[in-house]
């Protein structure tokens, strides 16, 4: 039965890692690449046993530490697994491996560098997820900032410093807000019942007026919402993904992004419920103008990796659709659907990079008739096609098909009550699904079909190691599409718990 | 008067006494100018074992009473700045080998050992002269390119002025309440009286002219630029210090109140975003550090809109993880960054190829210097801006963080052009420091124990 020590041993091990390779000698690439990947499959292991030992029918969290780390300011290495986080500690532990052995020829540059940077972002990326106290968590989230910097920055394309200032930029705005409201949000506890503390449990008993939640909510969700990326705040993703390397891209996508929908659901909503039901038709506009206008964006490019990239934003819509929706499915939905896009864009990203390690360009139009040259790239490229499109039997299907649902079912009762907004915003959304389809197919028929074209050729098809990458990531994919009742279980009982948390009242002054 | 507590009370400055009248006495007997390199860390080492031992045995006593007494909060400043002087002096081999300089590091030590010990202002002004003279002299020394006769003019006149506005303030006080201890410093700030409001604002000024805030900041981006590596870095970090500590000892623990705050808020802010904008055009690495540091000068005066008690920890806490970042920039620059071609930003270009020890540990420098977390910059910056806000100031504190955002970019274009900017052909680089490794060793692992451990060291301060 793994314990809590399993769980501080999964988050640490990224810093081990890091620290074995700054002692490799210099020059010695492939240990390094080994070392990394091993310590990556340790890793994964170690979290297949967590999620092993996961006991969905117990409420709360599990593994837990905590040891106070300020005591003066109430401020503990608080650190658990929850329904929320399992998937995405999982999903994390799932792509660090593939992150590295994606990277074993892309990178040729300071290649000992450019690993411990994958380990620190890794790390980072586990605590914010596992945080459980507000300090820990701030500190972990603005720490991804450093190694992204660095990832983008040094091994990116041609206009990569400026994506890089601009994704930094971007995101550490949000942050500093953010740090405002933490401190306030402490504060404003400490003078109303008299704990200081940053402990998310206590925080969610905190008790504050309407305007008060509303501007905390404005900062907390200003921050979420530009890592999302949620429209109007997206322009930084293209930039980033575009130059960034591809195991840049693949952590981007594939985790990063999900930090925005993870905060909204641990932290944004819970803490300021009021302010959450008081503003959900706003963010479920923005939400469904994400999926729509993401989904048009991405039909008119000719880059193959912003049309992924802007897929992405339409496909995070999706999950803060779910997620304000506050119907059981829509939230289950939402969680299964970071996880899946998470699995699917990292894909695809991957896809991007093998090709573009081949032939240098991105751009669909010097591509055609792959399907003859790569038939086994193109069978793998199809698959992660009709699975970014929600096929059934697809993870993509499982994600967006239940938070559509959620937020039918939320917006029935109101349109029943005379408020149709809600149905009108969710009947919207469903028009992502067709513009998926659309953009995705368009993209492989023009990338796989018709005349064959390709920058230069011959070149050999996908050798072991990249088959073994996409076969890990197929497996995952079919896995939660057709086996999507193992996972769900375990997210059920806290996505209850949200529900009941953003329905709750904490008005200060009126009843409970 | 016992002598023998004037003796354990003074007993860090009298080392650092003793020590300067060996390294003279060794030039004399000796007829050697030089090899007062070790006498000098040896004296300091030691000076900063006798403020631990102050320290840790909880020592109390005022052997000059209402001028000068050793409590807990001077034993701890002076372990502080005696400990950040430690790596200046490791990283001063290089370019200075003379026991004079030595000697001029040495008494301006005392002066500012003696200005965190000061209970009158009688005491203060005499600290802060001893601490400054030397310096000036300092800056000169170097003399390795003509500005730094003008550096050296520039800051001498703007010190001169500092030192007449606070002697004039510090006569109104007196004039006030017919006392020169510090607490009628403390009981005007309380006072509606013209002539005690006169004397606070003369007297914050002065310390604004010291620290460098806007706008009395002109003088630090020539003086850093004029000087040589090791006194630009005892300047922005031993001499601010200094200064803030001494601001400490003089505002007490009394809760500032309007309109004073205006006046601690405003130019504070105004100097956080004027400097952070001003860094941002620099092309010289000195002459950015100075704006940076007029920015954190900036967050440092912030620290007192917040409660009495808090303060001293906030502040504290910010010299160290703000002193030990700056050092740690300037132990790791390799020689001959005093030839102002070799200052320039573009010579940190591809730096990491060539030098990834010196690259990586900058790189710390600048992302703790901008306050992002896992550094202690983070950390310090996170305390006085939840001090601002717990005395109720959220607006100050907002514009605060918005204005320490400003700064984010410079800091993150030095290691831009350190990791990943092509190598200049051109940018030749100097041999490293002899001492680089053991200093930048002395500054790096503080910060990390600071980092992973701020909770101990937040306990003790």
């Amino acid at each position: 039965m793994a314990d809590p020590t399993v769980l501080n041993l999964v988050l640490w091990l990224p810093v081990a890692g890091m620290l074995a390779i700054a002692l490799t000698p210099r020059g010695q690439d492939s240990l390094v690449r080994a070392v990394s990947l091993g310590v990556m499959l340790l890793q994964l292991a170690l979290t297949a046993w967590l999620y092993a030992g996961f006991d969905a029918t117990q409420p709360g969290l599990q593994f837990v530490t905590n040891v106070p780390w300020i005591r003066e300011w109430g401020i503990a290495y608080s650190i658990g697994l929850d329904g929320f986080n399992i998937l995405l500690v999982t999903l994390t532990a799932f792509l660090g491996p593939l992150v590295v052995a994606g990277a074993f020829t892309a990178i040729q540059k300071d290649v000992k560098l450019f690993y411990a940077m994958v380990f620190f972002i890794q790390f980072a990326m586990l605590g914010t997820f596992v945080a459980q106290d507000l300090f820990l968590f701030y500190v972990f989230w603005e720490a991804m900032l450093i190694p992204m910097f660095l990832i983008i920055g040094i091994w990116g394309g041609e206009r990569r410093i400026y994506a890089t200032l601009k994704f930094v930029l971007y995101t550490a705005f949000g942050s500093i807000l953010m740090l405002a409201a933490v401190i306030y949000l402490v504060y404003s506890l400490y003078t109303t019942t008299g704990i200081t503390s940053f402990a998310f449990t206590d925080l969610y008993q905190n008790q504050l007026p309407l305007d008060t939640q509303s501007w905390l909510l404005a900062a907390f969700g200003l921050s979420f919402a530009i890592k999302v990326p949620m429209v109007p705040l997206h322009t930084w993703l293209p930039d980033a993904h575009v130059e960034a390397p591809t195991a840049g891209s693949v952590i981007l996508a594939g985790v990063l992004l999900k930090m925005g929908t993870y905060g909204f659901m641990k932290l944004g909503f819970p803490l300021f419920p009021d302010a959450t039901r008081a503003f959900t038709p706003a963010l479920m506009t923005l939400a469904v103008i994400s999926i729509v206008y993401g989904a048009c964006l991405a039909l008119v490019q000719t880059d193959i990796k912003k049309i992924i990239a802007y897929s992405s934003i339409s496909h995070l819509g999706y999950v803060m659709l779910g997620l304000v929706s506050l119907d059981l499915l829509g939230i289950q939905g939402a969680i299964m659907q970071m996880v899946s896009h998470g699995i699917v864009a990292g894909g695809l990203f991957m896809m991007v990079g093998m090709i573009y390690e081949r032939c240098h360009t991105r751009d669909i139009a010097a591509y055609g008739g792959l399907a003859r040259l790569l038939p086994v790239y193109s069978v793998f490229f199809m698959i992660l096609t009709l699975a970014a499109i929600g096929l059934p039997t697809t993870s993509g299907f499982t994600g967006e098909f239940m938070a559509l649902m959620g937020a039918f079912n939320a917006a029935w009762p109101q349109f029943e009550a005379g408020y149709a907004l809600p149905l009108v915003l969710a009947a919207i959304a469903v028009s992502g699904v067709i513009l998926g389809a659309l953009y995705m197919l368009w993209l492989a028929q023009r990338l796989l079909f018709g005349g064959t074209r390709a920058p230069h050729q011959p070149f050999t098809d996908l050798d072991l190691r990249e088959k073994l990458i996409l076969v890990a990531i197929v497996a995952a994919i079919f896995w939660l599409g057709l086996f999507p009742a193992g996972p769900l279980s375990k997210t059920e009982l806290a996505a209850r718990e949200y529900q009941q948390l953003v329905l709750g009242t904490h008005v200060f002054g009126s009843a409970p | 008067m016992i002598w023998q507590d004037v003796v354990t009370a003074m007993l860090p400055e009298h080392i650092l006494l003793a020590g300067m009248l060996l390294l003279l006495g060794h030039e004399i007997v000796s007829g050697r100018e030089r090899g007062g390199f070790l006498i000098a860390v040896a004296t300091v080492a030691a000076a900063a074992v006798a403020a631990c031992w102050l320290s840790a045995t909880g020592y109390t006593n005022s052997p000059f009473p209402g001028h000068y007494s050793t409590d807990a909060a001077a034993a701890a400043s002076k372990i502080v700045l005696l400990a950040l002087a430690l790596p200046v002096l490791l990283a001063s081999r290089d370019d200075f080998e003379e026991s004079r300089y030595y000697v001029l590091v040495l008494s301006s030590l005392y002066g500012a050992c003696l200005l965190v010990s000061s209970d009158s202002f009688a005491t203060i002004f005499l600290g802060i002269e001893l601490m400054s003279l030397p310096v000036y002299v300092l800056v000169l020394i170097a003399f390795l390119r003509p500005e730094s006769t003008e550096a050296a003019l520039k800051y001498l006149v703007m010190g001169g002025t500092a030192t007449a506005t606070l002697l004039m303030g510090v006569s109104l006080l007196y004039g006030w309440s017919g006392s020169l201890a510090v607490q009628a410093f403390a009981d005007a700030l309380g006072s509606q009286d013209t002539l005690a409001v006169a004397g606070v604002v003369l007297v914050v000024a002065a310390l604004f002219l010291k620290a460098a805030v806007v706008p009395f900041h002109a003088w630090a981006p020539d003086a850093y630029e004029g000087a040589s590596v090791p006194v630009t870095a005892y300047m922005a970090t031993i001499i601010k210090a200094g200064v803030l500590l001494a601001a400490l000892r003089i505002f007490g623990t009394v809760q500032v109140l309007r309109p004073m705050t205006d006046m601690l808020a405003v130019l504070p802010l105004v100097s956080m975003v004027w400097g952070n904008i001003a860094a941002i055009r620099q092309t010289s690495f000195r002459r950015m550090i100075a704006y940076s540091s007029i920015a954190h000068a900036g967050y440092l005066f912030y620290a007192f809109l917040g409660a009495g008690p808090g303060r001293h920890q906030a502040i504290l806490f910010y010299v160290i993880a703000y002193g030990l970042m700056n050092l740690l920039a300037f132990m790791v620059l390799p020689r001959g960054t005093d030839d102002p071609a070799h200052d320039r930003l573009d010579a940190f270009k591809g730096l990491f190829q060539r030098r990834p020890f010196a690259a990586v540990m900058i790189a710390i420098a600048m992302l703790s210097l901008a306050g992002l977390p896992p550094l202690p910059g983070f950390i310090a910056k996170f305390l006085i801006f939840r001090n601002v806000l717990a005395a109720g100031y959220t607006l100050y504190a907002v514009f605060g963080l918005v204005a320490s955002y400003l700064g984010i970019y410079f800091y993150l274009r030095v290691i831009q052009y350190m990791f990943m900017s092509a190598e200049q052909p051109a940018a030749a680089s100097g041999r490293p420091r002899r001492y680089a490794l053991v200093a930048s060793l002395l500054c790096l692992a503080p910060a990390v124990l600071m980092a992973v451990f701020p909770g101990w060291l937040l306990d003790r301060l």
